[in-house]
């Protein structure tokens, strides 16, 4: 048993910590950092899903979980520092003059510090590693996948994409593909900078003039998809963008075929 | 803080010297000498010139556009000290003390003046008229998007509006704190009798404003089609008003290297006695980080720019891919420098409400050396995180990876810095006044910028959201909500410093509820577009975006009222507010001892400071 300086009993840790916790003012500030922390997880898990593009590929449903993740492990850190600083602003000292000064009995609290230093940097770490993995699952399967992959040719000018595909030796100004096959885009401009956005795949890539960039993805769900320029590139930047689609197998191949009907270009 | 501190006496009226130039020169003579510098310039090269070839052109309005910023500086007795110094003989006492503006009632701002407090007030000018200029550019850039397939502004036009907003504004921000209160308030902070390098620091202000006009002339040579970024080969390619875009960056840019050498030499050698490091206010070090971070990252713009003037005139192909140069080597030395600049931006301001929460709660500042650690790990890591803006561009995907873990580790000592402001807080009672208010602002659009930060710092999220509105809309909560509420909050903390008069709270808290809700609608409907695919700086969109877009041109207008309010509080407020009392927030740190207005050297005694300026509160034993 352990006494302070007046010889009274030392309080546990844990009486000190239920009876820091039952002060009224700290009860507010941990109800409101619950409050807090439940808004920012209902975004992560209900918000952001329903905004983003639709799923077509594996790496738009990569990026929408990462989302999530992130939104939901930052929630905590913004439950507590806003429910500080809520509760403060409630407390608010209204009038002319200077309260007066509080009562304070340190300039600053090393386990406080460190807490703080250690969640901070766990929730850091953890944002490292979530996109590591990601990343590296991504670019694994790029590699394993690319023998079996439909390449796309892709080039940019002011400010028409176009698709050149040479397995299939067709060119043409929409981009479809088929659903289950891994896809490459080999990527360059012939004019400035642009920036090739599948957007339902979750991808994109700069087109770089004279330089061929590469990008590629999992379509995974059948869909519409929307092709525009991320990269502004002049005058008609906002115009630059056309139309595509994940179709079935069957579908791709009567496409291709009636594009090569019309001579091999798209009419 | 204890000082010792004698107020002046009223000075009598300053010798003015004999049959001196320095008496006839001023902002007139300068526009004179620097108009018949570039006119003269212009015509005179282009006699026997082929003014059909591009590169011809470009060549002669470069040339002319730095020949007006000499003629300039020139007119208004910028070189008249180093002229001086090369003959041999240096300027008398009586032109030193003319120069510093003593006695010279309004005259003095229209001068090239020494006096660091009317350096600091012509910033305050400068930014706010270009904030108003950028702002302007905001409303039209909004108002095109209000609805989708507006033909409000022509494509060319649209383009040109989002470039010269942003660059405006990124110019008025990078100066915003550093500029006004860097000059004015942080000499007294630390005790000093004045600044490091006088002339120089005035130098800095009138290399700034001689880039404003060559900016502006952007609009009559065809605009600017590349985004403040300005990437190349578009930038290359581009029209001749890119020519006035790169020249006001060289400009600009040398501006900064002067000023923020000025500072940072200051601060470290001219404290006053006993304030050692431990002691220096908290504004003081977020300045210097900010502007020494300044130092060495606007070269990099400045050497891209070079380039870029170059691959124009001369054709030497940097960044032409045709002639073995890459679009990359541009991207890498903005982005250099672009990173960086975001925290030359923010820290100012945060620095500046952090320097405001101990005042306003009447508790110390929570852990100072966390503070210092973490704008310090701020600026650090910021010099190694810029190719995170370049993970789609293609350029060594092989270092997206190492890119990825630096970017979101800086979100550690900004951590640092929310926990300062959350231990302040802690159990306190803040004083309900508008510069606390801006905190709250302040926490709020950080905790959000900085964690859609995270977002687009992770590589395989960055692939849907990079190049899209969200991207803008993360971007403008960290440096309009972020910064720009720090650099308001401090305006109006040291505003009765600043002009002897309390600044208008009615209007003070009208214009924060508008500036503050509109922003937040302005950019969660920007959040909501970019998440869903819309693409930044399009002048027309699909029209699945029409409704995030127009609850974000709202947005908008409820900000340009609540800024038009702020002008209009602080413009009121100088003629006709109250008068304030010495120190009306009961601060400690050593500028509130300034009388108003303050005497030409601030102090007529030099401070001794005997312990740090964050003493508040009653101890307690625990």
């Amino acid at each position: 048993m352990a006494f302070d300086d007046s010889g009274d009993l030392k309080p546990t840790p844990g009486q000190r910590l239920r009876s820091f916790v039952q002060r009224k003012d700290v009860a507010q500030t941990i109800v409101l950092g619950i409050l807090i922390t439940a808004f920012f997880v209902i975004l992560g898990l209900y918000g952001y899903p329903n905004w983003m593009p639709k799923v077509h590929s594996k790496e738009m449903h990569s990026a929408r979980l990462i989302m999530t993740i992130f939104t939901v492990l930052s929630a905590p850190i913004a439950g507590f520092v806003l429910s500080i600083a809520v509760r403060a602003f409630l407390n608010m000292h209204r009038g002319d003059n200077p309260p007066p000064d509080q009562e304070v009995s340190e300039k600053s609290n090393t386990p406080a510090i460190l807490v703080w230093c250690f969640t901070t940097g766990a929730f850091v770490v953890a944002a490292i590693a979530i996109g590591l993995l990601a990343y590296n699952s991504d670019t694994n399967s790029a590699v394993a996948d690319a023998p079996n992959a439909l390449t796309v040719d892709v080039t940019g000018s002011q400010w028409v994409w176009s698709f050149y595909y040479p397995a299939q030796n067709i060119q043409t100004h929409t981009l479809e593909l088929p659903t289950g096959q891994p896809v490459i885009f080999n990527v360059k401009s012939v004019d400035v900078n642009h920036s090739f956005w599948p957007v339902q795949l979750g991808i994109k890539v700069d087109a770089n003039r004279l330089v061929t960039t590469t990008a590629d993805a999992r379509p995974t769900v059948l869909g519409p998809i929307d092709i525009r320029c991320a990269e502004l590139c002049g005058l008609n930047h906002a115009f630059m963008e056309t139309s595509g689609a994940v179709v079935t197998v069957n579908d791709f191949n009567n496409w291709v075929n009636s594009v090569k009907a019309t001579g091999g270009t798209e009419q | 803080m204890t000082t010792l501190v004698h107020q002046s006496e009223i000075s009598s009226p300053a010798p003015v010297p004999q049959r001196s130039l320095i008496t006839k020169l001023n902002i007139v003579t300068g526009i004179i000498v620097g108009a018949i510098f570039c006119w003269g310039t212009y015509y005179s090269l282009r006699a026997g010139r082929d003014m059909t070839n591009e590169h011809n052109i470009n060549k002669v309005l470069i040339i002319s556009m730095f020949m007006w910023c000499l003629g300039f500086m020139i007119g208004i007795g910028a070189l008249i000290g180093p002229f001086r110094w090369l003959i041999g003989k240096d300027l008398t006492p009586e032109e030193e003390l003319y120069m510093s503006g003593e006695g010279q009632g309004m005259k003095r701002y229209f001068k090239f003046c020494t006096d660091h407090k009317v350096v600091g007030i012509q910033y305050l000018v400068a930014v706010m008229v270009l904030l108003g200029a950028g702002g302007t550019m905001a409303m039209m850039i909004r108002t095109n998007l209000a609805t989708p397939g507006s033909h409000l502004v022509l494509p060319k036009i649209y383009n040109s509006l989002v470039g010269l907003h942003g660059i405006t504004m990124i110019i008025a921000m990078i100066i915003v704190l550093t500029g006004p209160l860097g000059n004015f308030i942080l000499p007294m902070m630390i005790g000093a009798r004045g600044e490091a390098f006088p002339r120089l620091n005035a130098t800095s202000f009138w290399l700034l404003f001689t880039a404003i006009p060559v900016l502006c002339s952007a609009w009559f040579l065809g605009g600017i089609p590349t985004g403040w970024s300005a990437y190349a080969p578009l930038s290359t390619q581009a029209g001749p008003g890119m020519n006035a875009f790169l020249v006001a960056i060289i400009i600009f840019a040398i501006s900064t290297a002067v000023a923020g050498t000025n500072i940072t030499t200051t601060v470290i050698t001219m404290r006053a006695k006993g304030m050692r490091f431990n002691r220096v206010p908290v504004f003081v070090i977020g300045c210097t980080i900010s502007v020494a971070l300044a130092v060495p990252a606007f070269p990099t713009f400045m050497a891209a720019m070079v380039q870029t003037g170059m691959d124009r005139t001369i054709s030497t192909g940097f960044y032409d891919a045709h002639l073995g140069g890459s679009g990359w080597l541009y991207a890498n030395l903005f982005w250099i420098m672009g990173h960086p600049e975001v925290y030359v931006i923010l820290l100012p301001g945060v620095a500046a409400l952090l320097e405001i929460l101990p005042v306003f709660t009447r508790k110390p500042l929570f852990s100072f050396p966390m503070a210092v650690a973490g704008m310090a790990g701020i600026a650090g890591m910021s010099a190694l995180v810029w190719a995170h803006h370049m993970y789609m561009s293609g350029w060594m995907p092989a270092l997206n990876g190492p890119f990825m873990v630096t970017t979101e580790f800086i979100s550690f000592p900004t951590g640092l810095l929310f926990l300062v402001f959350v231990g302040t807080l802690w159990r306190s009672r803040p004083w309900l006044k508008f510069p606390m208010l801006c905190v709250y602002a302040m926490l709020w659009n950080l905790l959000i910028g900085g964690i859609t930060g995270v977002y687009v710092s992770d590589v395989p999220l960055d692939g849907t959201l990079h190049g899209s509105m969200f991207v803008t809309a993360h971007f403008h909560y960290t440096i309009m909500g972020a910064a720009l509420s720090g650099a308001v909050g401090a305006i109006a903390y040291w505003f009765p410093k600043l002009s002897g008069r309390m600044l208008n709270e009615r209007a003070s808290y009208i214009s924060f509820w508008f500036v503050q809700i509109g922003l937040n609608v302005l950019f969660m409907g920007m959040f909501l577009v970019g998440a869903e695919g819309q693409p930044r700086r399009v002048a027309s969109y699909a029209e699945q975006f029409a409704g995030g877009n127009f609850i974000s041109t709202l947005g908008a207008y409820a900000v340009g009222v609540g800024m038009l309010v702020f002008l209009w509080a602080i413009i009121h407020s100088a003629r006709r507010g109250d008068i304030a009392p010495a120190n009306p927030w009961g601060a400690k740190t050593l500028e509130w001892t300034v009388p108003y207005p303050a005497p030409i050297e601030n102090f007529s005694e030099d401070p001794i400071v005997t312990s740090d300026p964050y003493g508040f509160g009653k101890r307690v034993s625990k």
